[in-house]
């Protein structure tokens, strides 16, 4: 047999929601033999019962006609029936729900698991009616009721509360109807004012973490420098500077991360500012004398150029290219190349 | 025309019918009445037309136990029920004979 017991179930829920608008009576007189029946049906060959069997409505449908029951005439029948199947059709869907909920958390289904949790929540329901009323005698909102300030009358309360509550969902059940009626809107009332207190509460947990201990930064500034660059007022890097406090105690601030081999070998922390020069932010402009004008430079240039050769051949210093220069001597050489080159900035600058 | 139209009118009669003989319970009777030629008979119309019966007072209904599947509850003609045959068929028979004639006499094949 595939038709399981669940199916029939639903089947039939959805065809009585299908007959909905029919009087009670005719419609369970229509339908009380239905699981049966269609347990028979569901024993004969295979296939799922809307297979066999077509939609349940359209089922109720043929039933209806069959039985004599009178269908659906005018329009508020029609719409009282729609909202009728509707209505039934949801249940069958929330007890599939149920039940597939069930084996989950361990439960036939999961309307048999909350049934257990139903005295935890008298006992809450209880303890939520007691912080209700201290509330509502001007006390603050807190966590264990008080009452006037009394932790004891509170502690009293609150057990009473919770007995009375108790006490209450063992015998809901033999209520009249106003009070079940009353039950379910103080019900609703708890549930409303525990979700403003839990958020009242929550709100003020969070307010002590960000205020109760403000996080004071321990984290220096000055961790990230690794290097001092110190400019004069003209905008020059200054070399080998040196920082001290207001007591005179050195500035120790950064590393050297380069290390220069034409430094001398002394510790380089002892050396002063820039530990290393060549990594300078900001290079400084180069020396306005540079660009000089062509007509000037080899009169300024000539005396410092020709004055180290110390008076050796002429010839070399007017036309300046080494190889011609390197014929006479290896002395007049060596000054030779730089001559040229570099000498005008040195002496002005 | 559809078969369907004929049916409702004549489904009562119909069931009355295969349960003469033999008692039967619902998909048994849907069965019987497929196998005599009433193929379009659904499921819902044969158990809706067996509730109305039985609500007539013309059927009596006992639960016989089965072990290889779901107990069965088997219909039965009661007095009323036979009666109630007795005389649709009757009235059957002669609408049909009307209609019979009718047809011929217009020349219409059978």
């Amino acid at each position: 047999m595939t038709v399981t017991g669940q199916e029939i179930t639903d089947y039939v829920d959805r065809v009585r929601a299908a007959l909905a608008d029919l009087p009670p009576e005719v419609r369970e007189e229509l339908t009380e033999d239905l699981p049966e029946h269609l347990a028979e049906v569901a024993a004969e060959d295979g296939g799922s019962l809307v297979e066999r069997l077509g939609e349940p409505e359209v089922y109720a449908a043929e039933l209806r006609a069959a039985a004599g029951a009178g269908g659906p005439s005018d329009g508020r029948r029609g719409l009282e029936q729609r909202i009728g199947s509707f209505v039934g059709r949801v249940r069958v869907r929330l007890s599939g729900l149920d039940t597939r909920l069930g084996p989950p958390l361990g439960y036939a289904s999961a309307s048999e698991f909350l049934r257990l949790l139903r005295p935890a929540w008298w006992v809450l329901r209880g303890y939520l009616a007691a912080l209700l009323l201290t509330v509502l005698t001007g006390e603050p909102l807190a966590l264990i009721p008080q009452l006037g300030g009394n932790a004891l009358v509170g502690l009293v309360l609150l057990v009473g509360s919770v007995l009375a509550s108790i006490w209450l969902g063992r015998h809901a059940d033999g209520l009249g109807r106003w009070p079940r009626y009353l039950l379910r809107a103080g019900t609703l009332v708890l549930v409303v004012f525990a979700l403003a207190a839990l958020m009242q509460v929550d709100v003020r947990a969070r307010w002590i973490g960000d205020y109760g201990y403000d996080p004071i930064s321990v984290r220096n500034p000055y961790d990230e420098v690794q290097d001092v660059y110190v400019y004069d007022s003209e905008g020059r890097l200054v070399e080998n500077a040196r920082l001290f406090d207001q007591n005179g105690t050195p500035i120790r601030l950064g590393w050297p991360s380069c290390t220069d081999p034409a430094l001398p070998d002394v510790n380089p922390v002892q050396r002063g500012y820039p530990y290393c020069p060549e990594q300078a932010p900001f290079r400084p402009r180069p020396p306005a004398v540079v660009p000089v004008p062509p007509g000037t430079a080899p009169t300024t240039a000539a005396p410092p150029a020709t004055a180290p050769p110390t008076g050796a051949a002429p010839v070399p210093t007017a036309t300046a290219p080494a190889p011609t220069a390197s014929a006479p001597g290896p002395t007049a050489t060596a000054p030779a190349p730089t001559g040229p080159t570099a000498p005008a900035p040195t002496p002005t600058g | 025309m559809d078969t369907t139209q004929l049916l409702k009118g004549v489904l009562d009669l119909a069931v009355l019918a295969v349960l003469r003989d033999e008692d039967g319970y619902g998909y048994d009777i849907l069965r019987r009445l497929r196998e005599a030629g009433l193929d379009e008979v659904g499921d819902a119309s044969v158990y809706g037309t067996l509730r109305r019966l039985f609500g007539a007072g013309l059927l009596t209904t006992y639960v016989v136990p089965s072990e290889s599947g779901p107990h069965r509850k088997y219909y039965a003609l009661n007095a009323a029920g036979r009666d109630q045959l007795t005389r649709s068929g009757k009235t059957w028979r002669s609408f049909a004979t009307t209609m019979d004639r009718l047809l011929d006499d217009r020349g219409m094949a059978a």
